[in-house]
């Protein structure tokens, strides 16, 4: 029994390890696409093809490296991207961009498929299992020369956009969560969107929450409202739940002095709510009966030779060493 | 003549090399500093184990030396004293010294008379008036939350949310947060005798009653998930604090509590005393910017003080008689553990030798921990 205990734990355990490791690679995403790369970005052979960014979403590390690429659904071990190169780990929040110039002998980063202009193309990345789809993306036909097709912030997915517009009154994005990064600024926003290969699609240059509270709240008492709410509210509920939680106690402690002595209700509810000093004085005065006031000394006064019987392991000439004699 | 001359121009280069050669005033000031706190710990016994390593640390951070490239310094990417000072600049000692402060701490005060949380609460008032001040001397809207956290009167809390809001404020923020929870005994006992009658000083409470195991367990489990729940971004600290806790209340963890409550706590204190101390070279840390952090981390405690104070006045209107709290225990709701809760027992007992405040006290002083670590998560959550 015990032993089907042990591999039961084990087996569970492998089964969250695992589960663990195709949850990090679910954080990544299709983050940026440019089919028609005219005037753009060069790769290391100083050439221009397509390219597709993938960003990790996720606060740790990520190995792509296993994973797979395809543009087709039926083949979706179409582009195994090469194990054992550390250059495949992305870092947290960060991406990798893969040449579409179905040239893969020129590097882990350059895949054995291309995109048309002329036509849609599906992207999709299956786990290191080539079963699970991690993400996926129909880039439309029609796109343009050096305009990429990118997600309207960074890792973003259609859960969070809702989010962000139904949260933040302040979000100017719009409510597409994939747009063209064309070079044009917005409706109702101040930047341009620019076409931007391997860095963040929204290019962060302040911090947007600090702004906001330097912007609506510039004297803090708005913070100070807010935050000593919190934290009266946290402590309030920690209070309300240990009222609670004594008062159960109490009433159990009291119940057990009726059941062990026989006490009546009053006497009981007097026993249970007595303070902890009674208890320390009566344990303080047990140790002094037990352990510091007694009358049998263990050491004994006489005036008798004590005999000990010699023994060469215990005699001083062995244990001192001799000086050398002249 | 040739090898003379050979010698005289290497000791000329060693001598550009020596402390004595690129000593500025700005060292002189700091060493000084390093040598009163030193003084302030060993003469009037004032945080010792803080004092001592933060005030030798000083004086090894402002030995001047000829920046050659030697990684000598603690800005000096790969010296040994920056690598010891990634525990700080990555925020990960406070955590553990939380670790070490569950585990030895008793909240039966607090969960015996639960109400005294409130006063942990109040106290933090001093956080946010200090924000506000901050606000006002056109500080960043981080940086003020930086500098208020000082209020908080705990060294981990303060250096944990600066090293994340205010990376080149940390060195003045801790130092002031930990100048001042040394100076508790001459900052809080004014204070506590202004805003206070005699008839208050001598309220007596009632004795907390004895708390069973089950609640001591009980406690850091819900703290945990109330107060995470509320305030994610307390996480690393709170649950690190009440982790430390359960360890200990547990009863089948004593190895565990002893290493996290002794060795552990006592190996994060030095280095993070030490370092803390050293970062503050002269060249990073005289600036006005740090004299104007000292100015509100003194009225940050202040305000934290009369605010604990002021509190269980108003607090004592809704009290029954018999039921009343002595106002001379709101000081300890502003953390500082346990300095401003001996604080209470000290005045209490000064105006009545039979009335012990101590285990009262502890209450809000544990509170204290508590509300100030919530206090730099929301700070945390709203302005990271």
């Amino acid at each position: 029994m015990k032993k089907y205990k042990i591999i039961l734990g084990l087996s569970m355990m492998f089964t969250f390890l695992t589960g663990m490791q195709a949850q990090r690679a679910a954080f990544l995403r299709f983050n940026e696409v440019l089919v028609i790369n005219r005037d753009n970005f060069m790769d290391d052979y100083g050439q221009k093809h397509p390219w597709v960014e993938i960003y990790n979403s996720s606060p740790g590390t990520v190995n792509i490296g296993g994973c797979y690429l395809t543009t087709d659904m039926n083949n979706p071990k179409m582009y195994p991207v090469p194990k054992g190169d550390v250059l495949t780990k992305i870092r947290p929040y960060q991406h990798v961009l893969f040449w579409a110039d179905n040239n893969p002998s020129r590097g882990t980063f350059h895949v054995n498929f291309t995109l048309y202009a002329e036509k849609s193309n599906f992207l999709a990345l299956f786990d290191s299992d080539g079963r699970t789809l991690i993400d996926s993306i129909t880039v439309p036909t029609g796109q343009r020369a050096d305009v990429s097709y990118g997600l309207v912030n960074d890792g973003w997915d259609q859960k969070r956009l809702a989010e962000e517009i139904k949260l933040n009154s302040l979000y100017k994005g719009g409510d597409k969560l994939w747009v063209y990064y064309d070079g044009q600024i917005p409706p109702g926003m101040t930047k341009s969107r620019e076409v931007t290969p391997s860095s963040n699609n929204v290019i962060l240059d302040t911090n947007e929450k600090v702004e906001n509270f330097k912007e609506n709240d510039s004297n803090g008492i708005g913070m100070t409202i807010t935050a000593m709410g919190v934290v009266f509210i946290a402590l309030i509920i920690l209070y309300l739940v240990f009222k609670q939680v004594g008062k159960t106690a109490v009433s159990l402690s009291r119940q057990r002095a009726m059941k062990a002595s026989g006490l009546s209700k009053e006497q009981a509810k007097e026993h249970a709510s007595e303070s902890g000093e009674i208890y320390a004085v009566i344990a303080m005065a047990i140790y002094e009966a037990t352990e510091s006031v007694h009358d049998d000394e263990n050491t004994v006064l006489t005036i008798k030779n004590v005999a000990r019987n010699y023994s060469p392991w215990s005699s001083k000439i062995y244990s001192l060493r001799e000086l050398p004699k002249k | 003549m040739n090898f003379l001359s050979f010698l005289i121009e290497n000791l000329e280069t060693f001598l550009t090399y020596t402390g004595f050669a690129n000593v500025t005033p700005g060292h002189i000031v700091m060493i000084l500093v390093g040598l009163f706190f030193i003084y302030l710990a060993i003469a009037h016994e004032f945080e010792p184990m803080l004092l001592i390593p933060i005030g030798f640390g000083i004086l090894i951070g402002n030995i001047p030396f000829k920046d050659a490239g030697l990684q000598l310094g603690i800005y000096e990417e790969g010296s040994v004293l920056n690598i010891l000072y990634q525990g700080v600049t990555q925020g990960w000692y406070p955590p553990l010294i939380f670790l070490g402060i569950g585990a030895m701490t008793d909240f039966s005060a607090l969960i015996s008379n639960p109400k005294l949380m409130l006063i942990g609460a109040a106290a933090q008032f001093g956080i946010f008036g200090a924000y506000i001040l901050a606000m006002w001397m056109d500080f960043e809207p981080n940086q003020a939350a930086a500098i208020g956290i000082i209020g908080g009167a705990d060294g981990p809390t303060a250096i944990f949310l600066s090293s994340k809001l205010a990376p080149n404020l940390m060195g003045a923020i801790a130092i002031s947060a930990y100048s001042y929870m040394a100076l508790v005994p001459v900052i809080q006992p004014p204070l506590m005798r202004l805003f206070t009658t005699k008839k208050e000083r001598v309220i007596r409470m009632k004795s907390p009653r004895a708390v069973s195991q089950t609640e001591k367990i009980i406690f850091p489990i819900a703290g945990l998930l109330l107060t995470c729940f509320l305030v994610p971004s307390g996480l690393p600290l709170l649950g690190m604090l009440f982790f430390g806790n359960l360890l200990k209340e547990s009863g089948v963890t004593r190895r565990l509590a002893e290493t996290a409550r002794g060795p552990l706590i006592d190996t994060i204190t030095i280095v993070l005393g030490i370092t803390v101390g050293a970062s503050t070279q002269a060249t990073q840390f005289l600036t006005w910017d740090s004299t104007k952090i000292f100015g509100l981390g003194a009225l940050s405690f202040i305000m934290a003080t009369a605010a604990g104070v002021v509190f269980v006045k108003f607090f004592n209107l809704f009290l029954k008689e018999g039921n009343k709290i002595n106002p001379l225990i709101g000081n300890a709701g502003v953390s500082a553990v346990p300095d401003s809760a001996r604080i209470s027992q000290i005045i209490g007992l000064e105006y009545d030798p039979t009335n012990y405040l101590l285990m009262h006290a502890m209450g809000p002083n544990v509170a204290g921990v508590i509300g100030s670590a919530v206090a730099a998560g929301i700070l945390l959550g709203f302005l990271s």
